[in-house]
C-alpha cells in the first residue's frame, strides 16, 4: 500500500521530467494536443487506442444474462416497428396564406441581435415564421456577412425553455394587469416628488430609442436617475482616452491596413462584440501578406493564451505587470514617452527590439494595442504611441463612445451602489442587468439593494435579480421585438421581429412606457416615433428601404482628437504572491448564456472544455501545487476566497491564473444552476480584472472537467504544418499515390473544402453554425465526459515547443469526405456510401448503428446517438430545428455533410433554371460563419473556382496522406513568419 | 444402454427442419406481401376528411386547374393545400349554407386553419420536392393518379421507395412537357410517334442523369 502511494508520487512529480525528456529526445517537429500526451498518461492511451473510450459508460447495469435477454427480444421485435400503416397525418393550411411566403422556402429578415449593448446585425431564416438560422448581414460593412459564437446561438435564446414566460410578483407568476395597476401607482407618487428616488439600472445600451425614451422620462422626473451596469465592460479604454485626449473616444482600429501589429495582452481576436469585425479586417491583411503584399506581422505579450496570441509571429509570456512595463520600454525606445530605467529581461528586450523594427518598417501601418483592462495610464501610453508612429487616422480612427454613456460615466454603477446603502433610492428599476450575481464583491449590492422601497426587475430569465425583486417582468427577445441597437461601427441596426412573442411579454420599449404609468404600448409606434424625422413614417419608402436593407448606413462620424497626452505611469512591480486575471468566459461570457446549451456545450477555446469553468494555472504552477486537472484550487486574496477546479494551461505565465466569470449560479431549475464556481466574488470594483498578491492552495476537493480534447486524437503524422510564405504561391500539382481502388468520382461538380490554418483564429463561430444549421443535438456533461459529444465540426487545438511557451494551432476538423473512405468499406449495411459529386453520404434510414464506419475512420469525425438526445427536448426546442435536415434517432451514426441540404438546394435552382452551379452558390454554414474566410467550399473539378485556386496552393495539404484516403478537405498549412518555432 | 431416440425420432427431426423451413419461408413471403399490401401502404383507401372535398367534382367536372389551389407546386418543395381563403373565394358565393361545408365557413371566420389529412404524406427523413418535378416535366397522373376521378381522395400509388427509384433510374417514360403536367389523360400520348422519344430528348435537354439521380443525397439528407 505504502509502495504504490509512493509510487503514484514520484509519477506525479516525475511528470514534467518525463515531458522534457519525450521533447529533448526529438530533433524533428513535434506538435502535441494535451499534457497528457507528453507524459504519456493512461487517460490519453485509452483515448487514442479505443474508439470509443468509456462505451459501456452509463448504457446498462444489467448482467449477462439480462443483456442476452434484451438481445434477443430486440431480435425478435426488429421487424415489428415496420407493421404500422402509412400514417395520414394532420395537414394545417394558412387560412389566408401570405402572398410572399411559399410553402417549404426559407423567408429571410434583416434584423439584429444585441450582445453587451452593440447590434449583432443578422439575416434571420424562418421557416413558415419559424426562426431557425441567424446568418450575418452580408451588406453590413462591419461584419460583412460573418458571425460569431455568440450570434449564432442567440437563436437559441428565442426558445430557451427557461425564459421567463409571465410576469411576476414577489416570486409568484400573476399577470401584467397587476403590473400596470402598481405602476400606474408608483408613476402618481413619483410624479409628486418629481422623480425623486427613482432609480433605472441598465445593462450596457446602444439603443437610440432608449436613449430617447430616456429623456422623455428625465423630463417629466428630473430627479430620477439612470445608471449603467454591465460587468464585462470598456470603461478603462474609455478612461484612457479621456487621460490621452480628454474626453472619452470610443477606438475604431483598422486591421486591414495594419502591416505590424503589437498587442500588449489584447485579445481582439477573442470573443467579445468587436470579434466579427477584428477578425474579418486582420484576415483581410494576412491575405495581402499571402499574396505577397506587404508584411502582416502579429506580435502579442500576455499573461495568458488568447486567441490573438495563439495566432501570433512572436508571442512573448509576460505578467500582467511585466507587459504594462514593456509598453514604456516601448514608448521610450520609439520617443513615445521618457525611457525610464526598466529592468527588462534579455528575452523582454530582444521582443520590445523587435516590435519596435515591425513599427518602424511599416510607417503608418503600424498599430498598438493595449488590453482594455490594463491599467488606463498604461493604454493611454499605447495611445501615445500610436500617434507617434503615425497610426491616428491610419491604422486607428476614433468615435464618440457608441454605447450611451450614464450620468455617472464609469463610477455610474458604484455611485448607485452608495445611494442605495445610504438609502436614498425609493423606486429601483433593474432592466436587463443582473448586478445581484454579478456585481463587484466589495460594494455588497444584494443588501444594499433591500433598501430600495419598490424593486422591479424586468429581463429574459427570472434570475438571480429577479428573485430579490417585488416585481418581475419578462421582456422580448430580440427575434421577437421591435427595436433599434448600433454596432460596433456605429451604424445603427434596426431590429424587427421574425416572430410574434410567444409568451405573455413585452417589449423593453414598453416597459419603459408602463415604468411611467402609461398601461400599454406597442413597440413599433416608438420606434417608429424615434425615426420619424429621418426615416418619416410607417409608408415612407425611407423607412421602408432601411428595414429591409436592416441598418441605417452611417458609421460613427470619426473623431480627430488632439495630441495625445499621458500621464505618468506608475509602475507597479508585482509583489509575492499569484496574479489572479479575472476574464469574461469564452462561451458563457459574463453568465448571460449560461443557459444556453450551445454554448454550455461548445468546446471552450485551447482547453476544451464544456459545461464548467476552471482555474487556468500553468503547468510549473500545478507541479509546485501539486495539482492535476480537476483538483480544486482555492484562491484567496483581500479576505476573499474562491474554490474551483484547477485546469493546467500551457503558455501561461507561471505566477498568474485565469478565473472565468459567467458559472456558479444560483438558479433553482434552470439549466445553468450550480455548474462551475463563481469567480465574481474575488472581483472588486477597484480591481475588476486583476487581483495581485493572492494566494493559492489545494484543497482536497475534485471535480470531473468535460473536455474534449483528448476524445478526438489522431495517431499519425504531421497534422499540423507550417510553411514559408513563398507556399501560398500556385505549385506543381501533386499527384496522389497509387491506390488498389479503382478511381469512381468523375464529372461535374467535384464538391471540396479547403481549410486555411492561417487564418483560423479557434473562435468556434463555425461549430456553433454547424449545431444550428444541421440539428447537432447538445449531450450534456456527463455523455461529453464519456466522450460522446456530436459536434460534427471541432476544431482541434495543437501545441509545439515546451509547455511553459508552446506555439499554438487551431485546426477545424469536419468529415474530410475521402475519395478511398474507409468507413465506407466497412458498412455491413451500406449506409455509407458516396455520392456522384463526390460527398461521402450518412444514409440515417439504412443505418443499424454497428459503429464499424467509426472504428474505420482514421480522422474520428463520425458520431454516434448512444440515446435519443431530442426525444425529450420541449416543444419550444423542437420549433428551433431546421426542417431541410433529419432529426437522427437513437442508434445512428452521423457526421459532416458539407451541408448536402444547402448542395440540393442550389442544385435544384440550377436544374430548374437549366444551367450549373455557379461557383459561390453553395456556402456550407461553417463557411458562412467563418469571421476570417479561412473555410472555402466550392467545386474542385473547376480549376478557376476559389476552392481549386487555393488547393493549388502550395501550402495545401491533406490530414493523414499516409493512408491514402484522398480527403476533399485540404488545409493550407500555417504560414511560419516569426520566431516562435526556435 | 437403452437407446436414447426412438426410431420415430429422426422423422420428428425432418419434420420440424421442414416445418422450420416452411415457417421461415411462410413469413417471410407473408411479411413481404403484407408489407406490400394495400393496407399497409393506403393504396386505394379513401381518406376520411373534415370536409368530404370531391377532386371528381371540381377538377374533373368543374376543370379547375390543380394550381389554382395547390399554388406553390411550380415554386417550392411543397405543393400546399388551399388556404381557407382560396376556398372561400367561390364558397362565399356558391353553396353558402351548405351544412357539408360548415367546417370550412368555421375556419375562415374564426381564423382558425382547417386539419386536412395529409393523403400523400412521405417519411420525415425523404426530401421531395415538387417544384424540381414540375419543372422537369413529371405530370401529376404520375404520383397522384387520376385524380379527377377520384370522389373523396386516396393515394394511388404506394409511396415506397421502390416507386420512386424506379422512376429515378429510368425517368424517361415518365417525362412530359413541362407546360402541360396538369393534364390527367395521357392515353394517346404514345400512339404519336414523335412522342416516344420525348423521354429521351427530354434527358439530353436537362441533362438528367439517371446515375446521379438515384444518389442517395438526392431524397435523404
Amino acid at each position: 500500500m505504502r509502495d504504490r502511494a509512493l509510487h503514484k508520487g514520484a509519477v506525479r512529480s516525475s511528470a514534467e521530467a518525463l515531458a522534457a525528456a519525450k521533447l529533448a529526445g526529438r530533433t524533428g517537429r513535434r506538435f502535441w494536443r494535451a499534457l497528457e500526451e507528453l507524459t504519456d498518461a493512461p487517460a490519453f492511451r485509452r483515448a487514442l487506442e479505443a474508439e470509443f473510450p468509456n462505451a459501456f459508460a452509463g448504457v446498462t447495469e444489467a448482467g449477462r444474462r439480462e443483456v442476452l435477454k434484451a438481445m434477443g427480444a430486440s431480435l425478435a421485435f426488429a421487424g415489428l416497428a415496420g407493421c404500422t400503416a402509412a400514417p395520414h397525418p394532420d395537414a394545417l393550411p394558412y387560412v389566408t396564406q401570405p402572398g410572399d411566403l411559399v410553402l417549404g422556402t426559407p423567408k429571410t429578415y434583416a434584423t439584429a441581435v444585441v450582445f453587451g449593448g452593440y447590434a449583432q446585425p443578422v439575416l434571420g431564416l424562418t421557416h413558415e415564421g419559424r426562426p431557425t438560422k441567424l446568418e450575418g448581414l452580408p451588406e453590413h460593412p462591419a461584419s460583412q456577412g460573418a458571425t460569431d459564437a455568440f450570434t449564432q446561438a442567440a437563436l437559441l435564446g428565442l426558445y430557451d425553455p427557461d425564459r421567463s414566460k409571465a410576469p411576476r410578483f414577489m416570486g409568484r407568476p400573476t399577470d401584467w394587469s397587476g403590473f400596470d395597476a402598481a405602476m400606474v401607482e408608483n408613476a402618481e407618487r413619483l410624479d409628486a416628488t418629481r422623480g425623486e428616488g427613482l432609480r433605472l439600472l441598465t445593462g450596457a445600451v446602444s439603443s437610440p430609442t432608449f436613449a430617447r425614451q430616456l429623456a422623455e422620462l428625465m423630463q417629466r422626473w428630473p430627479l430620477a436617475r439612470w445608471h449603467v451596469f454591465e460587468p464585462v465592460n470598456q470603461d478603462l479604454r474609455l478612461e484612457a482616452t479621456r487621460l490621452a485626449f480628454g474626453r472619452p473616444l470610443e477606438i475604431q482600429p483598422r486591421f486591414e491596413a495594419c502591416r505590424a501589429i503589437v498587442s500588449f495582452d489584447d485579445d481582439f481576436l477573442g470573443p467579445g462584440a468587436w470579434q466579427t469585425r477584428n477578425a474579418r479586417a486582420w484576415s483581410q491583411a494576412r491575405r495581402a501578406f499571402q499574396g505577397g503584399r506587404g508584411e502582416a506581422r502579429l506580435m502579442v505579450a500576455e499573461p495568458a493564451p488568447s486567441l490573438a496570441g495563439a495566432m501570433a509571429a512572436e508571442r512573448l509570456i509576460a505578467s500582467a505587470d511585466e507587459v504594462e512595463i514593456m509598453v514604456q520600454a516601448l514608448a521610450g525606445r520609439l520617443g513615445a514617452g521618457p525611457a525610464p530605467q526598466l529592468r527588462l529581461t534579455p528575452r523582454q528586450a530582444q521582443w520590445v527590439e523587435a516590435a519596435a523594427q515591425a513599427l518602424q518598417r511599416n510607417p503608418g501601418a503600424g498599430l498598438v494595442l493595449a488590453g482594455a483592462h490594463c491599467d488606463p495610464a498604461v493604454q493611454a501610453l499605447a495611445l501615445q504611441l500610436n500617434e507617434r508612429i503615425g497610426a491616428i487616422g491610419k491604422t486607428l480612427g476614433f468615435c464618440a463612445p457608441i454605447l450611451l454613456q450614464p450620468p455617472d460615466g464609469t463610477r455610474s454603477f458604484e455611485a448607485l451602489a452608495a445611494d442605495l446603502a445610504a438609502g436614498r433610492v425609493d423606486t429601483l428599476a433593474i432592466l436587463e442587468a443582473n448586478p445581484v450575481y454579478a456585481a463587484p464583491a466589495d460594494l455588497d449590492f444584494p443588501a444594499a439593494m433591500q433598501k430600495a422601497r419598490l424593486r422591479i426587475h424586468a429581463g429574459l430569465h427570472f434570475d438571480e435579480t429577479a428573485a430579490a425583486c417585488h416585481w418581475h417582468a419578462p421582456l422580448e427577445h430580440a427575434l421577437e421585438t421591435w427595436d433599434d441597437a448600433r454596432a460596433v461601427d456605429g451604424r445603427t441596426s434596426l431590429i424587427q421581429p421574425l416572430v410574434r412573442p410567444f409568451y405573455a411579454v413585452r417589449a423593453r420599449s414598453v416597459f419603459l412606457q408602463n415604468l411611467q404609468g402609461r398601461l400599454g404600448g406597442d413597440p413599433r409606434a416608438i420606434l417608429l416615433a424615434t425615426w420619424a424625422d429621418r426615416l418619416g413614417g410607417e409608408a415612407d419608402p425611407r423607412w421602408r428601404e432601411t428595414l429591409a436593407r436592416g441598418f441605417v448606413d452611417e458609421p460613427a462620424p470619426p473623431q480627430t482628437p488632439g495630441a495625445a497626452g499621458a500621464p505618468a505611469v506608475r509602475l507597479r512591480r508585482r509583489g509575492g504572491g499569484i496574479t489572479v486575471l479575472i476574464r469574461p468566459d469564452p462561451t458563457i461570457w459574463d453568465g448571460r448564456f449560461g443557459d444556453n446549451p450551445w454554448l454550455q456545450e461548445l468546446p471552450k477555446p485551447f482547453n476544451k472544455l464544456t459545461w464548467d469553468n476552471a482555474v487556468l494555472v500553468a503547468p510549473a504552477l500545478a507541479a509546485q501545487l501539486d495539482l492535476k486537472n480537476g483538483d480544486h484550487v482555492r484562491l484567496s486574496a483581500g479576505g476573499r476566497a474562491i474554490e474551483g477546479p484547477a485546469w493546467l494551461t500551457p503558455g501561461l505565465e507561471r505566477r498568474t491564473v485565469v478565473v472565468h466569470l459567467g458559472y456558479g449560479r444560483s438558479l433553482p431549475g434552470q439549466l445553468a444552476d450550480g455548474r462551475g464556481y463563481d469567480a465574481y466574488p474575488l472581483r472588486t470594483s477597484a480591481a475588476p480584472w486583476r487581483v495581485e498578491g493572492a494566494a493559492a492552495a489545494k484543497t482536497g476537493g475534485k471535480t470531473e472537467l468535460a473536455s474534449t480534447q483528448l476524445y478526438t486524437a489522431l495517431q499519425g503524422f504531421d497534422f499540423v504544418r507550417t510553411a514559408p510564405v513563398a507556399a501560398a504561391q500556385p505549385g506543381p500539382p501533386h499527384p496522389p499515390p497509387p491506390s488498389f481502388y479503382p478511381p469512381r468520382l468523375s464529372g461535374s461538380p467535384q464538391w471540396g473544402m479547403a481549410i486555411d490554418t492561417d487564418t483560423c483564429i479557434g473562435c468556434n463561430a463555425c461549430v456553433t453554425a454547424c449545431d444550428a444549421e444541421n440539428n447537432v443535438p447538445m449531450t450534456g456533461k456527463s455523455q461529453v465526459a464519456n466522450g460522446r459529444e456530436m459536434h460534427w465540426l471541432r476544431i482541434d487545438a495543437y501545441y509545439e515547443g515546451s509547455p511553459d511557451d508552446p506555439a499554438f494551432f487551431n485546426q477545424p476538423v469536419p468529415c474530410m469526405h475521402c475519395e478511398q473512405a474507409p468507413c465506407e468499406m466497412g458498412c455491413p449495411v451500406n449506409a455509407s456510401v458516396h455520392t456522384h459529386d463526390g460527398l461521402n453520404m450518412q444514409v440515417y434510414n439504412r443505418c443499424i448503428g454497428t459503429r464499424t464506419c467509426s472504428s474505420f475512420c482514421p480522422y474520428k469525425v463520425r458520431h454516434f446517438n448512444w440515446f435519443d438526445y431530442t426525444l425529450h427536448d420541449p416543444p419550444e426546442l423542437r420549433a428551433a430545428r431546421n426542417p431541410e435536415v433529419t432529426v437522427r434517432s437513437r442508434g445512428i451514426m452521423e457526421k459532416c455533410t458539407y451541408c448536402v441540404q444547402r448542395i440540393e438546394k442550389a442544385r435544384i435552382q440550377a436544374d430548374v433554371e437549366n444551367r450549373p452551379i455557379r461557383d459561390g452558390e453553395v456556402v456550407t454554414a461553417c463557411q458562412q460563419a467563418c469571421p476570417t474566410e479561412a473555410i472555402v467550399f466550392g467545386d474542385v473539378s473547376d480549376p478557376e473556382s476559389r476552392v481549386s485556386k487555393l488547393k493549388a496552393q502550395q501550402r495545401n495539404y491533406s490530414l493523414l496522406e499516409e493512408v491514402n484516403t484522398r480527403p476533399r478537405t485540404t488545409y493550407l498549412a500555417r504560414i511560419d513568419d516569426g520566431a516562435t518555432h526556435d | 444402454m437403452a437407446q436414447i431416440f426412438k426410431p420415430s425420432a429422426d422423422t420428428w427431426l425432418r419434420l420440424t427442419v421442414l416445418a422450420v423451413f416452411v415457417a421461415v419461408l411462410g413469413g417471410g413471403l407473408l411479411g413481404s406481401g403484407f408489407a406490400r399490401s394495400a393496407y399497409l401502404t393506403r393504396v386505394g383507401w379513401p381518406v376520411e376528411q373534415p370536409v368530404p372535398f370531391s377532386h371528381a367534382h371540381h377538377a374533373g367536372e368543374l376543370g379547375i386547374d390543380c394550381r389554382y389551389c395547390h399554388a406553390d407546386v411550380e415554386r417550392g418543395r411543397y405543393a400546399g393545400l388551399p388556404a381557407s381563403h382560396v376556398c372561400m373565394t367561390c364558397h362565399s358565393q356558391l353553396w353558402t349554407g351548405a351544412p357539408m361545408l360548415a367546417p370550412e365557413r368555421a375556419s375562415f371566420a374564426e381564423d382558425k386553419p382547417l386539419a386536412w389529412k395529409r393523403v400523400s404524406a412521405l417519411p420525415g427523413y425523404v426530401y421531395f420536392d415538387h417544384h424540381i418535378h414540375i419543372a422537369r416535366g413529371i405530370a401529376c397522373v404520375e404520383c397522384h393518379g387520376r385524380i379527377d376521378t377520384m370522389p373523396l381522395t386516396w393515394r394511388a400509388h404506394p409511396f415506397q421507395m421502390r416507386f420512386c427509384i424506379d422512376c429515378h433510374r429510368n425517368p424517361a417514360p415518365h417525362l412530359r412537357p413541362p407546360d402541360q403536367v396538369t393534364r390527367m389523360d395521357w392515353s394517346g400520348w404514345d400512339k404519336v410517334p414523335a412522342h416516344r422519344t420525348y423521354g429521351q430528348q427530354a434527358m439530353k435537354r436537362f441533362h438528367i442523369d439517371p446515375v446521379r439521380l438515384t444518389d442517395c443525397d438526392v431524397c435523404h439528407r
